[in-house]
């Protein structure tokens, strides 16, 4: 492997200082002028049509400049997904409906002098409903004879199955072989029904936009957003409004794990500012976040699989039920994910069928959340997975060795299970699982505590429970990046990015990836992103893309500049191109012992002679998604008399190909683990009855602190992907995926119970105990 | 937007008549004012100039002012005794900004059913001195029964005789930083092997405390070696109601294995 | 109503509405390295020094601190000088995206102030009215642990 001057090193993050010393600034941080400020009315009920609706009286509330509900504005059907187009989830939404499909639902808008009279004008706005009965089961909601939450309007831009008659968003099918000769051949099965809850992102920044005109009269949109081209093109499409009239600017990001993946709150104040030609802005309250932005999916998972006495298995059955909610968004590709990115993890299944349906209930908006799909599929697959090992009388870690995917191996599910259309077949090039297995196991001392029931004070057992995963890197043949470079009179760089950092550090790493092709300090990359007029095109931060599609779209612009640099310095210094290569801030001949630095090229080129600017673009799209790989050792101990599980110690060993830079490889692996536990014990939405999120707070949606913390420990297991230029892959989802079937399997090790719904609150496992 | 009036009192004269007008309430750390609603408050008296940040020692008994906060109780005790179990108790209460801000005399006066506070104080017998109205001092107990000694009046100090205790607090709750669902508080004394005094609060129940006298009186006189724990959590006499992720008959299932817990390890101790 | 408030070093007149957090009123006042993340006194983004001691700013009505010291992220350093304390965060990768961080670096710094040599549980505890989505934490205790150990160093 290359000697590398940046990549594979911990440079600090450029912002982080900026962000320690708060001068970075986030959406809410931008002053504006002359703003007015939006409140949401929110419907109570879970499902009604909207029979009338009266604003008079906030409209005459001294302060209140404009009301917006489904009588002023425009009935534009469209996704709030922030997918390229066209978007694979349904057009099913609109800004305000003459219907609300769950409680938090969008009736109006305020925009007033002040975010306090806007709050108070809410109340002076008289809705009267004819509630409908609300669908909060799955079952249920696809009942032929269960109300419809979405008409006929609603659609698919793309040919894909959709049956809002039956409150169905989306359905998958695959199938390979024959599952009942697979069945019959099997020594035993296992069938079991797994659920996941729905969860929050909970980004510390709650969401918020802001929109106001520059002097051009332009509107300029400042937003929490994964996506900004996504944003443009949506709000460009659900207004009306010229796409030429509107700069979409990402600052910093809090957080965003998905949840911001999602076009919600950018065309309203871009509504309120074109119409009243003000500035306008929103930000949501943690209440509002909760309820009324995105979830992970509720998913249950029924998995049955037949296997032989050794344990090879000969049959898998996986069949998913989503819960959508009131809108389609990311329904079919979630979906899709569970089966995609977890049934090639075994890929020696010779009978295998996934099905799903993603279901329509009067239930908060499913979304994009970190592990898409992935994490509710690897809930039961990890499980499955324990129990056949333990019957077949297998050493779990060498079961899973001997039967994952490995180097020079495929699957028929890469093919056969895309993104709204088939997949993308690919050769495994790089997978190092197996030394992921052994490195973890060795580090929580997996053979000394497996399957010993020790017992420490107060009644606990201890136990042992591992996961293993793959992800992916980017959506093939979908997902476009770019980025431009310019040369600086002192031969530093502008690097132009459309890639959305948002607080993975991708600003960073494609600095680092560009100041390596082009073997110049770090301080010499000058990095601006994520704004729609002065930065090329990116799809944005999601499905783990970046590293592995911005960073090859990086370092083919650098080599542009490279090819653009070794030119003028031939000229420069009249030898052939040949001879010429960087050293560091360089050209040099080595032959000749002749040099020129990139100050004196750029100063030439710019001043000089054959005057040009240097610089280059380019743009990538990958052909193919390298998974990266991950195993997830959980030690948990049991308290027999409570139920209560305290997770001690958790080990993730990954394979994420060339790590560009370690320490924010652990840190993408340690935020996504703490998640992925406080998830599996505590995190929940409860609602009451009618449907209404019961504990829309933090203090009362219990997130892990610090305090909390198992022992972690994070091992990167190095590997080269051949298909990206440093040999990378992706990291940011993967890791989690594993803490809620590892802490399962941990149990099972310790008390001998089964946990098939998370979160695994004290109370559930004791009453298993129990039972 | 509500227009509150706001009052700084210099010295505890003034309060008799600030706390007579209509919807006008102490306030001391601000916290508990700020969850609830405001729309009854009109005026809020600032306590902050009252000097009633302090913990002495006066006739035997340690006195801490309304204004003390739980961060400045903790810092205090923790000096002089850090085993004291208002030391054990306050450490896990809320979070660290917020033991900043809540004062003792603001949690007395307010007593959430998920209160860190409470239990110990009721262990250990504490009295509040009041200001205006229904000036004097009170048992805490008292205090917390009877509605009307809160009329018009407030906290300036709550006091406990200072004895030495071995402690024992266990608080079950979600996560580390989360409101207690349950507390227990134990308080014990032992003189020559034989139990002399033990106390039993458990903040939380249906009733939102519960003194375990039954238990407390059947362990009083019996030397360390009598004391039988086993089973005195399954036949414990208290009654919850079910709360968020943990139902009624969880949680009286639960109470008897920490109090169990309890008893053994502060009886080992 | 008015009040002034010393803040980071200044003393400024500050008019504000008599129910108004002490949050709002700073960063409607530009003050917007104080982070709001919840308005309701658990995330502590909005952590401030008040009078040297740590407290939630949506947690404090802005009348009851009139006349008090008020110290944010700010006041401690800037990129050109930063405090020990958000060097070690940036050095040991603490921060990612970076929204907690004020509230973290605050926290940490009011930690070393009573405690220069703080144990694991001790910094864990000082920070458990922070929350953190990205790093999982494990990072700032790190970042925490560097910076007692230098400001140690440095006397
Ligand atoms: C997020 C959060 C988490 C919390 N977690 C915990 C926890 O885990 N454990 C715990 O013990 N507490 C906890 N608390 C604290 C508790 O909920 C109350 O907020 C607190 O006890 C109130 O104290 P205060 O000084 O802020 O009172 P204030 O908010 O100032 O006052 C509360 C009430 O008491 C009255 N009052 C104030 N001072 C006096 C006085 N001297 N005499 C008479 N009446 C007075 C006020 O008029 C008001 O009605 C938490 C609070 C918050 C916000
Ligand atoms: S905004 Fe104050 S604690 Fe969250
Ligand atoms: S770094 Fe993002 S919340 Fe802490």
């Amino acid at each position: 492997m290359a000697e590398y001057i940046h990549v594979g090193k911990s440079v600090t993050k450029i912002d982080s200082l900026g962000l320690a010393a708060g001068m970075e600034k986030f959406t809410d941080d931008f002053p504006t002028e002359d703003t007015l400020h939006c409140a949401i009315l929110y419907s109570p009920h879970a499902h009604a049509d909207i029979m009338d609706l009266d604003t008079k009286a906030a409209l005459e509330m001294e302060g209140v400049v404009d009301v917006l509900h489904f009588k002023n504005v425009s009935r534009v059907l469209h996704t709030t997904a922030g997918q390229g187009y066209p978007e694979p989830s349904p057009y099913d939404t609109v800004l305000f409906d003459r219907k609300v499909r769950f409680i938090g639902d969008r009736i109006a808008l305020v925009a007033a002098e002040s975010r306090e009279i806007a709050v108070e004008a809410l109340k002076k706005i008289s809705v009267e409903y004819k509630v409908l009965e609300p669908l909060f089961d799955i079952e249920k909601a696809m009942n032929p004879s269960a109300p419809r939450i979405h008409g006929d309007e609603e659609h698919v831009e793309i040919p894909v199955a959709y049956r809002p008659e039956v409150n169905l968003a989306a359905e998958v099918e695959i199938a390979f072989g024959d599952l009942e000769e697979g069945f019959s051949e099997a020594d035993f099965t296992e069938e079991h029904t797994y659920t996941m809850q729905a969860a929050s992102h909970c980004a510390i920044e709650p969401h918020a936009a802001l929109a106001f005109f520059d002097a051009r009269g332009r509107l300029v949109i400042i937003t929490t957003t994964q996506v900004p081209f996504h944003v443009r093109r949506i709000v460009s499409r659900v207004l009306d409004i010229p796409l030429h009239s509107i700069r979409v600017i990402k600052p910093r990001i809090g957080g965003g794990f998905g949840g911001k993946q999602e076009v919600i709150l950018e065309p309203l104040v871009a509504l309120v500012a074109w119409r009243n030609k003000r500035a306008s802005r929103i930000v949501l309250s943690r209440r509002e976040v909760f309820v009324s932005s995105r979830t992970r999916h509720a998913m249950r998972i029924r998995l049955k699989t037949g296997a032989r006495e050794d344990g090879s298995i000969t049959a898998l059955e996986m069949d998913a039920l989503m819960n959508a909610g009131a809108y389609g968004t990311h329904a079919l590709t979630v979906l899709s994910n569970t089966g995609s990115k977890v049934l090639p993890l075994f890929n020696k299944i010779d009978h295998l069928t996934f099905t799903g349906k993603s279901v329509y209930t009067n239930l908060p908006i499913g979304g994009a959340y970190r592990g898409y799909g992935a994490t509710q599929g690897y809930f039961a697959f990890n499980q499955q997975i324990d129990m056949i090992a333990r019957r077949a009388g297998q050493d779990l870690l060498e079961y899973c060795k001997r039967w994952h995917i490995q180097e020079g191996e495929t699957s028929d599910v890469f093919r056969a299970l895309g993104e709204g259309k088939k997949g993308v077949s690919q050769t495994i090039k790089s997978c190092r699982l197996s030394e992921c297995i052994d490195r973890g196991a060795a580090a929580i001392d997996w053979y000394e505590k497996r399957g010993k029931q020790l017992k420490s004070g107060n009644d606990r057992v201890k136990g042992m429970g591992l996961a293993i995963a793959m992800q992916g890197s980017g959506i093939p043949q979908v997902d476009m990046a770019s980025a431009s470079m310019k040369m600086n009179d002192d031969g530093s760089f502008n690097l132009l990015i459309g890639a959305t950092d948002i607080g993975t550090g991708s600003d960073t790493i494609l600095a680092q990836i560009a100041a390596e092709v082009l073997c110049i300090p770090m301080e010499k990359i000058i990095v601006l992103s994520s704004d729609t007029d002065t930065t090329p095109f990116d799809t944005g931060a999601y499905a783990s893309s970046t590293t592995y599609i911005s960073g090859s779209a990086v370092e083919k612009c650098a080599r542009n500049i490279k090819a653009r640099i070794i030119t003028a310095a031939s000229q420069i210094l009249g030898l052939e191109e040949e001879d010429l290569s960087l050293d560091m801030e360089k050209v040099t001949a080595p032959k000749s012992g002749q040099q020129v630095t990139y100050e004196q090229i750029a100063l030439s080129t710019l001043y000089s002679r054959d005057q040009l600017q240097i610089q280059a673009q380019a743009s990538y799209v990958s052909q193919e998604s390298p998974p990266p790989f991950i195993a997830q050792f959980a030690e948990v101990d049991v308290d027999e008399k409570t139920g209560r599980i305290y997770v001690v110690k958790f080990i993730s060993a990954v394979d994420c190909g060339q790590p560009i830079n370690p320490v924010l490889v652990e840190g993408q692996v340690e935020g996504a683990v703490v998640n992925g536990i406080s998830y599996a014990l505590w995190e929940d939405y409860i609602y009451n009855s009618s449907g209404k999120m019961l504990n829309p707070r933090f203090w009362d949606y219990k997130i892990y602190t610090a305090l909390d913390l198992p022992e972690m420990k994070t091992i990167v297991v190095g590997s080269f992907e051949e298909t990206h230029p440093f040999g990378a892959k992706s990291v940011a989802e993967i890791a989690i995926n594993g803490p809620a079937p590892a802490i399962a399997n941990a149990v099972y090790d310790a008390v001998g119970v089964r946990m098939f719904d998370t979160p695994f609150t004290p109370e559930k496992v004791w009453r298993k105990m129990r039972s | 937007m509500r227009e509150i009036r706001w009052y700084y009192p210099e010295n505890l004269k003034q309060l008799p008549d600030l706390l007579k007008r209509e919807g006008v309430i102490p306030h001391g750390g601000g916290t508990g004012i700020l969850r609830g609603s405001l729309n009854h408050i009109e005026g809020l008296i600032d306590l902050g100039n009252l000097q009633l940040r302090y913990v002495r020692y006066r006739n035997g008994k340690i006195e801490v002012g309304a204004g003390t906060t739980y961060a400045d109780l903790i810092e205090h005790l923790s000096g002089t005794d850090p085993d004291h179990i208002l030391v054990k108790a306050l450490k896990a209460a809320a979070s660290t900004p917020l033991r900043n801000r809540i004062t003792v005399g603001g949690s007395a006066a307010f007593f959430p059913v998920w209160s860190d506070l409470m239990g110990p104080l009721l262990a250990l017998d504490a009295e509040v001195t009041l200001t205006g109205e229904k000036g004097g001092s009170y048992s805490l107990s008292d205090y917390t029964k009877n509605g009307e000694l809160r009329k018009m009046s407030l906290i300036t100090s709550v006091q406990w005789k200072n004895k030495s205790w071995t402690s024992f607090y266990h608080r079950e709750s979600r996560t580390k930083v989360d409101y207690p669902v349950f507390s227990i508080s134990i308080l014990l004394k032992v003189r020559k092997d034989t139990i002399e005094d033990i106390k039993i609060i458990i903040v939380g129940t249906a009733r939102r405390f519960t003194q375990c006298l039954q238990i407390e009186e059947s362990l009083k006189s019996l030397t360390l070696d009598q004391a039988r724990i086993e089973g005195i959590g399954s036949k414990l006499d208290v009654q919850f109601t079910g709360r968020r992720n943990f139902s009624a008959e969880y949680l009286k299932h639960c109470v008897g294995i920490q109090l169990e817990r309890g008893l053994k390890a502060i009886l080992r101790s | 109503m008015e009040a002034v408030f010393r803040i980071n070093g200044k003393e400024k007149t500050f008019s504000f509405d008599s129910d108004a957090t002490l949050l709002a009123v700073l960063r409607d006042s530009g003050y917007t390295e104080i982070k709001e993340g919840c308005r309701e006194g658990a995330c502590g983004a909005c952590v401030v020094l008040l009078d040297g001691l740590l407290i939630n700013s949506c947690q404090v009505f802005a009348a009851s601190a009139a006349g008090k010291e008020i110290i944010t992220v700010r006041g401690l350093g800037d990129v050109h000088s930063p405090h020990p304390v958000q060097s070690a965060f940036v050095d040991s990768g603490a921060v990612q995206c970076g929204y907690c961080t004020p509230g973290m670096v605050l926290a940490a710094y009011s930690l070393l102030q009573k405690n220069p040599d703080p144990d694991d549980s001790e910094i864990k505890r000082a920070l458990d009215g922070n929350l953190c989505r990205c790093t999982g934490y494990v990072k700032i205790v790190e970042a925490v642990r560097l910076a007692a150990g230098r400001m140690q160093g440095n006397g």
